[in-house]
């Protein structure tokens, strides 16, 4: 156990760093999220009454399409460049592939998500500051990486994987997509903590039960 | 009456489904039989 | 074939039609007509019997795609893939009787109730346990491909059924099943699942052993 965290870490960092050099997939990934945005706009009136009562809807929608181009567009790279055969070769117990893969996953999504969100409430006039909506969406998120991380292993081994990736991803993550979208309506209407508590419960409980399950079906989803 | 229909509808996609599905697999029982006389022949001209 | 399997196989196909029978008497002759749908209603004793066994179905691919990522042994794909086949037909079922129903009470082909809505994500993802053994480079990791996918969308069911039900209470309900359930009612649906159950199976051997076969035939391919 002891050894554990420096590995999973050796991994992030590696993901990290590549990122930072080449950029190419964050960049594509926040112009296409804001596209979605906008695009979404024309095909809701932008009237003052029902726009509250869709936004939250489509900055999930967005940060769904966002994230499951993002996680093609991760795993696609590394098949191309054979990374994760190297990173097979590594003398590592295979649940900290999991784990190094997921840290890098869940930051790069948050980064577009936090990049992505402000814009989102400048289009739709929103106050600016709402700490409860960045709480929602970093739980939120951990599910979608938990299960994305998975997925994507699966869906990169594939002949198609541009589209077994969202069919096999979109059904498992619907109940964090519920969560989220209730609970951002919630948050943008003003009300208490209270009223959103039962959605945080259930996206917790996710991300609790799909962290464990993927961390441990991990190994057969990359077996040679 | 009309609600008729519907019922008869129901039962009658019911039906067709499950008899589709039998008659599925019926053709690739076929199928493999086929495919199982020709690998005999196949194998017995080799002998 | 051996003896044996014959002799289980008729015997299953004799209950089978049995059951049926009854099932469809008691369906159309002994159950009387209710009184708020009138007899529309009649939908229910096949509708909700097949996403009962559907549900089954998909409980033994969980059950049968563990047992293969543990044993490695053919046979408990096999049997997966024919389970989750069998479980999806009948949920594609469970699907257009409901739609037909409402429509016959509602005039609305779909609403975004809680059952419908749920039983859609469900069949989504048992479609994708099925897609996925086709885009998979080979044989092997197909199979396990697939079982991930029934472990991990098995375990997702009970969480979309909360979420769910949970979207839809915020929302005016669209379905209330009123009144009580009779003891003719509760004969009938039962004797349904029964006559459900034993096609599941029936069709679940069939299948199974034709996978198996098609196996065979590959494998004698190769020589």
């Amino acid at each position: 156990m002891k050894g554990l965290f420096p590995k999973v870490f050796a991994i992030f960092r590696k993901d990290i760093l590549l990122e930072l050099r080449t950029k190419e997939v964050a960049t594509s990934i926040l112009v296409f999220a804001l596209l979605v945005l906008v695009i979404f706009n024309f095909a809701f009136d932008p009237e003052a009454s029902t726009i509250s009562m869709v936004a939250p809807g489509i900055l999930w929608v967005g940060f769904t399409f966002a994230g499951v181009l993002g996680l093609n567009r991760i795993f696609a790279t590394e098949k191309e460049n054979s990374c994760f055969g190297g990173l097979m070769l590594c003398p590592v117990d295979r649940v900290v592939i999991y784990w190094g893969k997921l840290a890098s996953i869940f930051t790069f999504i948050l980064i577009i998500e936090v990049i992505i969100t402000p814009i989102f409430l400048i289009l739709f006039n929103l106050p600016l500051f709402i700490p409860m909506l960045a709480l929602i969406i970093v739980v939120a998120t951990v599910g979608f990486a938990a299960v994305g991380t998975l997925f994507s292993a699966l869906a990169m081994n594939t002949r198609a994987r541009d589209i077994l990736l969202p069919m096999v991803f979109l059904p498992v993550v619907v109940p964090v997509i519920i969560a989220g979208v209730k609970a951002t309506a919630l948050v943008l209407e003003g009300r208490p903590l209270g009223d959103m508590a039962i959605w945080f419960q259930i996206m917790i409980a996710f991300d609790i039960i799909y962290l464990v399950v993927s961390a441990l079906v991990f190994e057969f989803v990359i077996e040679e | 009456m009309e609600n008729m229909c519907f019922l008869f509808a129901a039962y009658t996609i019911i039906w067709a489904v499950v008899f589709g599905y039998v008659f599925y697999l019926y053709r690739k029982q076929r199928k493999l039989q086929q495919e199982i006389n020709l690998l005999k022949e196949i194998m017995n001209k080799q002998k | 074939m051996k003896g044996k399997d014959v002799l289980r196989d008729n015997v299953l196909l004799g209950l089978g039609l049995v059951l049926m029978i009854a099932a469809l008497y008691l369906i159309f002759i002994y159950v009387p007509t209710e009184r708020e749908m009138g007899v529309v209603q009649r939908i229910f004793y096949f509708h909700v019997p097949l996403a009962w066994v559907g549900m089954l179905a998909f409980v033994f691919v969980f059950i049968f795609s563990i047992l293969y990522l543990w044993k490695r042994a053919m046979k408990w794909d096999i049997l997966a893939h024919a389970s989750a086949e069998v479980g999806v037909v009948f949920i594609t079922l469970v699907l257009i009787t409901g739609t037909v129903w409402a429509r016959s009470i509602w005039g609305v082909w779909w609403t975004w109730d809680a059952r419908l809505t749920a039983t859609l994500v469900l069949w989504l993802t048992y479609l994708a346990y099925l897609l996925v053994r086709n885009y998979a480079a080979e044989q092997t990791q197909g199979a396990r491909f697939a079982a991930v996918l029934g472990i991990v969308g098995f375990i997702d069911v009970p969480i979309v059924v909360l979420a769910v039900n949970l979207w839809r209470t915020q929302h005016p309900p669209a379905l209330i099943f009123e009144g009580g359930i009779t003891s003719s009612m509760l004969l009938t649906t039962l004797m349904c699942i029964a006559a459900f159950t034993v096609l599941y199976i029936i069709i679940v051997i069939q299948s199974a052993s034709m996978k198996n076969l098609e196996a065979e035939v590959e494998s004698l391919k190769d020589i």
